[in-house]
């Protein structure tokens, strides 16, 4: 069925918003996540996500004009729908006026209720309703949230089982030992506290959905698990050579060019598959050696990062690994990813060489317990046969979960890596 | 231990306190001559003589008054009211007199005095004579209420009521007097004022029920464990001071709370303990709080009627399926 977006209620002082610039045009295909629109609130500029996938089917109000909260902005559905019904629901063909009570806006939302229990209900529905669009209001229990918020679970990616979706003690506790993987932002800070009183000129950027992510995943991460690193130098003289050999190959068959960071998810799925509790995650009660090894890499975004997973790596040759990344990151830059390529990973590795760091460490991605933070190959001397000759050098940084690796146990897995990287034949063995 | 109706033990706490404090006297319309409207005082009067079980005109305003001022005077009364629907004849003495001297005196003047009679509803009595006065009580600040529901507790905690230095008001049922249970008695055997009593243990649900109301809660409670949900059961005992600790400790516990209450729901005990269970517990919710009462309405006469006014066992099933979610 046809869905409604509507006017968030974008701050706590907000009545209205101004519709400042559409996005997407008509007949455009979305994908939640997606900005639409920007709207101007009594506040700031803000973008305006779709909560769903599907096509633009019309647009209610022009740039400029204005929609109370809960009014109706747009329809979203499949090509060719009948928005009839959602229109007759808003009471209006035009979109909401300027002028509407709050008493109207309000009733608005609480169409938009029935709407969205309706379509949580019709059966093979695609799209899934997981934020109600009363201004992102989540329906939970007292103790389903102080429990999310002990436990550190998203409650606006739990599905609520109670009453009008109500989220309740079982759904969190389901969400607990299920971990839904949301973008999954590696190697970067917590934004840091935005001063209270922006002195003029100051410019005060509202957070994105993906900031608020970021900012509460790694901070979950860092201060729940604790991390301690491993470092290790890798020639990759040898690497450097096999790659040279394999491009050959790969440019005569037509396939992907195999870069430095392939042979590294290559190297790092095949020793995951020896080193299970790298390839774990943890829970209180817990720790779950996940049979399959799906890698993840951090890919950078203008406003963030996402970390898509390419999937059963261990079993795959490096011209698909390297397609499928290619692929992967191409469309997490245009923001076209679907939410199941970048969930479910059990490893990530980030890279930061194209930018010349020599060695960093990551913050470990959740549920995940270990990440690889990759430096530059950097052209250094190195002692070879009691010679001083030119080297190529790059620098790994495993950062780990104490709770499930240990010492020990990171050490073995990481010095596999080395191992697979400076003999590169024997990843294909 | 023996086991003794509720009359027999309400009867023996009476008749030791007497024996103990020649201070305790009972007054109330039939208490004595006829051995009690429902025998509670039988052989009461034979045993301690006409100046210490006394029987009253039909006049509630009239004895209430008297007792309270044998209380003031350094007396210790029981009243016995027929019923507490009767007491609303009476009701003037009780929350302006009883309830406040001590507080307006400075403390001077204390009441200790026990009123104490048949709650709630009986069957076939009509919409005057079937009223739960708990709530009605524990408005005023200066009274404790009392509701019990076996016979072991309403032995030990009338007891405590008497030898207490302020009004209580002592609630009983005429559907229980019969009732048979195991009383551990001796000359001290006080149940504390202010102290719930877990009925049954559980996890799943906590429902709160008092009078004869906590007996309909831990029928549920049976019907409730043949679906596989744990209901834990609290019997207040003591109305107010309220022991919401109690509540509150097996709230955090279950997540979940039905109140079962016998009165009209509006400004109920129910209501009370909702209040303050939200105020200190929100966070330990994972549901709403119900409470099963009687209709909002006057009791009905009719027997399908009243049966279907006070609160039914499965009103109570259905309460507690749906805080726990289940359809």
């Amino acid at each position: 069925m046809a869905i409604p977006v509507e006017m968030p209620k974008m701050s706590d002082t907000m009545v209205e918003g101004v519709l400042a610039a559409w996005l997407v045009d008509e007949g455009a295909k979305v994908s939640s996540g997606d900005v639409i629109a920007q709207v101007e609130t009594d506040k700031a500029t803000m973008d305006l996500e779709a909560y769903d996938d599907g096509v633009l089917l019309k647009k209610m109000v022009d740039a400029g004009g204005s929609v109370p909260i809960g009014g109706l902005i747009a329809v979203l559905g499949k090509e060719g729908e009948d928005i009839a019904a959602v229109l007759a629901k808003y009471g209006s063909g035009d979109g909401a006026s300027a002028s509407a009570a709050p008493a109207k806006a309000e009733a608005a939302v609480m169409l938009s209720a029935e709407t969205l229990a309706a379509a949580a209900e019709t059966p093979g529905d695609p799209t899934t309703l997981t934020l109600p669009a009363d201004g992102g209001r989540v329906k939970a229990s007292p103790l389903a949230r102080s429990m999310a918020k002990e436990m550190g679970v998203d409650l606006s990616a739990v599905k609520g089982s109670g009453p009008e979706g109500r989220i309740v003690k079982r759904d969190v506790e389901a969400a607990q030992s299920a971990p839904a993987v949301a973008p999954a932002p590696v190697a970067a800070a917590p934004a840091p506290p935005r001063a209270a009183t922006p002195s003029e000129g100051d410019e005060v950027r509202p957070n994105s959905s993906m900031r608020k992510a970021i900012a509460r995943r790694l901070s979950e991460s860092k201060f729940s698990a604790p991390h301690f690193y491993l470092t290790v130098d890798v020639d990759m003289e040898a690497a450097s050579a096999f790659r040279g050999d394999l491009n050959v190959l790969a440019e005569k068959q037509g396939k992907a060019k195999v870069s430095f960071n392939d042979l590294i998810t290559k190297a790092c799925a095949v020793a995951l598959r020896n080193h299970p509790y790298v390839n774990g995650s943890w829970s209180a009660d817990a720790i779950t050696l996940h049979q399959d090894v799906h890698v993840a890499i951090a890919v950078a975004m203008e406003d963030g990062l996402i970390t898509p997973v390419v999937r059963h790596a261990d079993r795959k040759g490096l011209a698909q690994i390297a397609e499928e990344t290619r692929d992967l990151a191409t469309r997490a830059r245009d923001k076209k990813l679907a939410p199941d390529e970048f969930e479910g990973s059990t490893f990530t590795t980030s890279n930061l060489g194209m930018f010349g760091i020599a060695e960093f460490t990551s913050i470990i991605n959740p549920p995940n317990v270990a990440i690889l933070a990759i430096g530059a190959i950097r052209n250094v001397p190195v002692v070879k046969d009691g010679a001083v000759v030119p080297g190529k050098v790059m620098t790994l940084t495993l950062s780990c979960d104490h709770r499930v690796v240990d010492g020990a146990k990171g050490a073995a897995f990481l010095v596999d890596v080395q191992k697979y990287l400076e003999q590169p034949l024997t990843m294909l063995l | 231990m023996p086991e003794l109706q509720l009359r027999e033990a309400l009867r023996a706490a009476m008749t030791e306190e007497m024996e103990r404090d020649e201070n305790v006297f009972l007054l109330g319309e039939e208490v004595a001559e006829y051995n009690g409207a429902y025998k509670v005082s039988e052989g009461m009067l034979a045993q301690f003589g006409p100046k210490r079980i006394i029987d009253t005109p039909i006049s509630e305003l009239g004895f209430s008054g008297v007792a309270i001022g044998a209380a003031l005077k350094g007396l210790r009364p029981i009243v016995e009211f027929m019923t507490w629907n009767f007491a609303f004849v009476g009701i003037d003495q009780i929350i302006s007199n009883a309830a406040k001297i001590r507080y307006m005196s400075g403390g001077q003047l204390k009441v200790p005095i026990v009123f104490r009679g048949a709650n709630g509803s009986a069957g076939q009595l009509g919409a005057t004579h079937s009223t739960s006065v708990e709530s009605i009580y524990s408005v005023f600040p200066g009274l404790k209420v009392i509701s019990v529901s076996n016979p072991d507790d309403a032995y030990g905690l009338l007891k405590s009521s008497i030898r207490d230095d302020d009004p209580v008001i002592f609630c009983e049922s005429e559907v229980m007097f019969g009732l048979k249970g195991e009383v551990e008695l001796g000359k001290d055997r006080l149940i504390p004022i202010g102290k719930a009593r877990i009925g049954r243990e559980g996890s799943d649900v906590t429902l709160v029920a008092w009078n004869k109301s906590y007996w309909t809660a831990m029928r549920a409670a049976e019907e409730l464990a043949k679906e596989g949900i744990s209901a834990e059961v609290i019997d207040p005992r003591t109305i107010r001071p309220l022991d919401i600790d109690a509540i509150l400790g097996s709230v955090a516990k279950t997540n979940r709370l039905v109140i079962v209450d016998e009165a009209n729901p509006f400004a109920s005990v129910a209501s009370e303990i909702t209040y303050q269970v939200q105020e200190r517990a929100f966070d330990r919710l994972d549901a709403p709080i119900l409470r099963v009462t009687s209709q909002d309405i006057p009791a009905p006469y009719a027997k399908n009627l009243i049966e279907a006014y006070v609160p039914q066992v499965h009103e109570i099933v259905e309460a507690c399926r749906s805080v726990s979610y289940v359809a």
